[in-house]
């Protein structure tokens, strides 16, 4: 890749911010950058105080209100022309980014995770959308719900999945987070996931509903849940009228991203019968760490999850759950060798590569600059 | 997917896998050039590098080959395949330029680990692609990539709408939105970032332009230029180690083609003629007149008679070896079966003349549609206000076609006459045959007339003449004729070669114009010597020529004395309630 390729990057999640999103775009950029690019970021949210940004990228106050960002974002764009590259972070934000990329000439890249592209948007989201010069998408799924309401040439719709960082790898399980959190000696089933009243899809209710029967087989089990948000306190309570067991299912919390490779790796099971996830990078943290995994149907979670790391089931069928969960707690590691396509080196080619293949499409018109 | 396509080649069977792992090709075998097993497919380089899976013939295969053989290419086996793989290793993707022939090949380079699928110039082989996001099938079937049981069937809105419009599914549409066709032209390689976007290599309209602007030529040079390039094609289109037959109507064009044959040399030809006992004694009988011809160049000649039992009979085979919807196609399907039971491979077909010499009506009815109703093209709303008021005087019983509506809204352009002219359904009917959200959705997606309109771009303006032969070679012909050429013949493991469709025999006609001016759809009668019979010369031209409309309005209990455009849009209902009853929502 050229060293010399600049790229403006409308991010909703920039540096200095946590979630999927934000990760995503943070890996993104940081292999862009190791390649030799450059980028100034314009985020809705992350705030770089105190972090050390990749060289060759810069990142600009965050705005959140929409119109000061869209003012910002076409003043920034012009002030701080030419730009090879206008890349969108999100599918909400594609007509802006279409009107940049316009009004510098350069080349308009998009990126769509997942849910948002499950309902075609308004016409001028869509005609932005179409204008794209390539779209990258973290799944197959995702893909594929584009392509149904997308007037756009497949070949331009490409699969950029999640990476998963390096720090996770299979170890020994931490008698401490056991003792920590009084897991006792039983089997530990974990779930890692934001408890969001708008992201009930990812299954903990139905994990709840099944573990009487599961905690009769396996005495002493228990539910680890990580994550936290809105919907915690109303899903402690659904925990307790499912289970009726105060010690059955432990919410942790949020476990920041250094602590979690030890979670995994204390635990026996992944399991979240998601059924809209855009990818579910956790899945293959798990996996990564060795864990064995139990996904819902639905969503991009069959890029993830494959035969060699776990199995997917209806979110909504309790016995299935069940019998998955049972087949699976006790089958042993997995080989993460399984997971290797989705390490941070393979994902850095691969997002160097697409950006050489955007840089090799004609330029667009320029309109001003 | 092999499976699925056997009848495609019967005579041999094959898979490759890659060293990796990553790269898999498998093949069925029809054996013409070369039948040793030394021919069998996939082929590999000498090195390994290189390996290819290819459908079609490469006439011009010999020359080729000496070629690279003067550069030092040594050959292992006596195929047009092995000389594919040469030129691969000599040129690189602009190979294709070179290749006189019928062809989709896919051909896997381990130096630069891409894959290179190419289509000929015109259309003739089918290539059809799905790719998820991960991994990339190809096949000259649609329906071999769903035999697979990977490839999602979801339907596509462009492709039904377009099948609904004309009566066959525009490429690069299937009515599966996961499959697309290769267009006819193109290359497309796919590296380690996915497929990239189809790269043409050729063009018929810019091919057009070109050929306008050679030198002016008199009369009687133009006849000679013209004999000169049939022959040529003609003798191009025999090479072959098994005999080649040819299928013969009692039109000009697939008599001439016999004749030249016969000129050329090739003997013990066998002509095969399809007749409807339905036509028997009726000027729509061709096998009189086809015989006259067949006794004048001395071929062996063989009439299969349909009649409506049989028809009945094979019709849901029919069907279901249509790999796109079609409305046509089904001539083509008995005289396959005709010429497979007579043991024939290969034969030759008449398919594309009417394209290249002015053949259709739509020579004439496009220009003076153009001309008249221009005007109505620039008075935005007149042309949709006039459909309205004529649909509903139609509706009252008029007595006009539906499509007749649109004369003022479509006539007044080239694209839109051309749709008017072409099309079975029009876009204000999809409404009551698809589910309004679907057509809605296709209409958008396929955009039909700026898609017709896309087919005459040449850089410069093409003369009427051209721009209709553009437009029946580059929609009609491709979309329609050859697909339904390769689906029936292949179903019965018959190779149809097609001299007139050749993208080097287009460029060595004379330009359009002077085309125009010796009426060349005459002249072809005089392209053998001796010339075809005056009975031949003087037969008009009687259009839809199988009782097929008739045949399924009897059963469904209608009169049978239907015109040609309702029999086609009863087949349409028909075919697609048959073929895609899991689509045929209405």
């Amino acid at each position: 890749m050229k060293g010399d390729i600049r790229l403006l990057a409308l991010l909703t999640d920039g540096y200095g911010t946590r979630g999927g999103i934000a990760r995503y775009n943070q890996d993104l950029f940081g292999a862009l950058a190791d390649g030799g690019a450059s980028a100034l970021i314009l985020p809705r949210l992350g705030d770089i105080s105190g972090l050390t940004l990749p060289p060759g990228l810069e990142q600009a106050p965050s705005i959140f209100g929409r119109f000061r960002y869209f003012l910002r974002a076409l003043w920034a764009g012009w002030r701080h022309r030419p730009f090879d590259v206008v890349f969108c972070g999100h599918i909400y934000m594609a007509t802006l980014g279409w009107m940049v990329a316009r009004m510098l000439g350069a080349r308009f890249w998009l990126q769509a995770h997942g849910a948002e592209v499950n309902e075609a948007p308004g016409r001028l989201t869509r005609r932005a959308v179409e204008a794209a010069d390539l779209v990258t998408v973290v799944s197959r799924a995702t893909r594929r719900a584009l392509l149904e309401w997308a007037d756009l040439a497949p070949e331009r719709v490409r699969v950029l999945p999640d990476t998963v960082r390096d720090t996770f790898v299979p170890g020994p399980p931490s008698e401490a987070l056991r003792s920590k959190w009084s897991l006792g000696a039983g089997p530990i089933l974990l779930t890692v996931g934001r408890l969001a009243g708008s992201e009930r899809y990812k299954g903990h209710e139905q994990i709840f509903a099944a573990l009487p029967a599961l905690r009769e087989k396996f005495p002493g089990l228990v539910h680890v849940v990580a994550g936290e948000g809105d919907d915690r306190a109303r899903l402690e309570a659904r925990a307790l009228e499912l289970v009726g067991d105060r010690n059955a299912v432990r919410f942790v919390g949020f476990v920041a991203e250094e602590a979690l490779p030890d979670l995994y790796r204390t635990a026996d099971l992944f399991v979240m019968p998601s059924a809209n996830e855009g990818f579910g990078i956790v899945y293959l943290e798990a996996a990564a760490c060795g864990l064995r995994v139990v996904g819902g149907v639905g969503g991009g979670s069959g890029d993830a999850i494959g035969e060699q790391i776990g199995m997917r089931v209806e979110p909504n069928d309790r016995e299935a759950l069940a019998q998955a969960i049972e087949r699976l707690l006790f089958q042993g590691r997995i080989n993460p060798e399984a997971i290797e396509p989705y390490r941070r080196k393979n994902f850095a080619i691969t997002a160097r590569r697409l950006l050489a293949r955007l840089m090799a499409h004609p330029r667009r018109m320029k309109d001003a600059a | 997917m092999n499976e699925r396509m056997a009848a495609r080649g019967p005579d041999g069977s094959g898979d490759w896998v890659s060293s990796d792992g990553r790269v898999a090709f498998t093949h069925r075998r029809l054996a013409i050039i070369d039948l040793s097993p030394r021919g069998a497919q996939p082929m590999l380089s000498a090195d390994n590098a290189i390996a290819i899976t290819f459908n079609g013939e490469i006439y011009n295969y010999q020359e080729l080959r000496a070629e690279l053989e003067q550069k030092g290419h040594v050959f292992r086996t006596e195929t047009d395949t092995e000389v594919l793989l040469q030129l691969y290793v000599d040129r690189g993707p602009a190979m294709v330029e070179a290749l006189r022939g019928m062809f989709a090949f896919a051909l896997w380079d381990a130096r630069s680990r891409s894959l290179l699928l190419a289509r000929d110039s015109l259309g003739i082989k089918p290539l059809y692609y799905a790719d998820d996001g991960w991994t990339l099938r190809f096949a000259s079937q649609a329906k071999a990539l769903l035999a697979g049981g990977a490839v999602s069937r979801e339907p596509d809105p462009a492709g039904i709408v377009g099948f609904h419009l004309f009566g066959s599914v525009p490429e690069p549409f299937t009515v599966w939105r996961s499959i697309r066709a290769l267009p006819a032209g193109t290359t497309l390689t796919v590296d380690a970032t996915g497929p990239h976007a189809p790269v043409p290599y050729y063009q018929v309209a810019a091919s057009l332009q070109r050929r306008a602007t050679e030198p002016a030529c008199d009369p009687a040079a133009a006849r000679a230029k013209l004999r000169a390039a049939v022959h040529e094609s003609v003798r191009y289109h025999l090479v072959a180690d098994v005999p080649v037959a040819v299928f013969l109507s009692a039109g000009l064009d697939s008599g001439a083609l016999l004749g030249t044959m016969a000129e050329l040399g090739v003997r013990d030809i066998t002509a095969v003629t399809l007749a409807f006992e339905e036509f028997r004694g009726t000027p729509n009988d061709e096998a009189p007149l086809a015989a006259d011809v067949a006794a004048r160049y001395g071929a062996r000649h063989i009439v299969h008679t349909v009649d409506r039992a049989e028809f009945e009979r094979d019709l849901p085979a029919i069907v279901e070896a249509m790999d796109l919807p079609t409305i046509d196609g089904v001539n083509t399907w008995f005289v396959a079966k005709a010429a497979r039971e007579a043991g024939i491979k290969v034969a030759l077909s008449g398919l594309g003349a009417d394209e290249c010499f002015g053949g259709y009506p739509s020579f004439a009815d496009l220009p003076r549609a153009v001309r008249f109703l221009r005007p109505f093209h620039f008075m935005p709303g007149v042309g949709a206000l006039l459909r309205g008021a004529l649909s509903t005087g139609i509706r009252l019983g008029a007595g006009w076609h539906p499509k007749a509506a649109g004369l003022f809204q479509y006539g007044g352009d080239w694209a839109g006459a051309y749709l008017l002219r072409r099309a079975v359904y029009m876009p204000w009917e999809l409404g009551s045959l698809l589910e309004p959200d679907l057509a809605a959705e296709g209409m958008r997606r396929l955009g039909p007339v700026g898609r017709i309109g896309a087919q005459l771009k040449a850089g410069r303006p093409l003369g009427a003449f051209d721009r209709v032969s553009a437009l029946e070679t580059a929609l009609y012909m491709r979309n329609q004729l050859l697909r339904d050429a390769d689906w029936a013949g292949m179903a019965h493991s018959i190779e149809i070669r097609v001299p007139y469709v050749d993208p080097f025999f287009l460029a060595a006609l004379p330009p359009g114009e002077i085309l125009d001016a010796v009426d060349a759809k005459a002249a072809v009668a005089d392209i053998p010597s001796p010339p075809l019979p005056e009975s031949i010369r003087h037969r008009a031209k009687t259009g839809f020529t199988t009782p097929v409309g008739q045949w399924l309005h009897a059963a469904a209990g209608m009169r049978e004395d239907v015109s040609l455009s309702t029999a086609s849009r009863a087949w349409a209902r028909h075919v697609w309630r048959a073929g895609w009853p899991e689509m045929a929502l209405t």
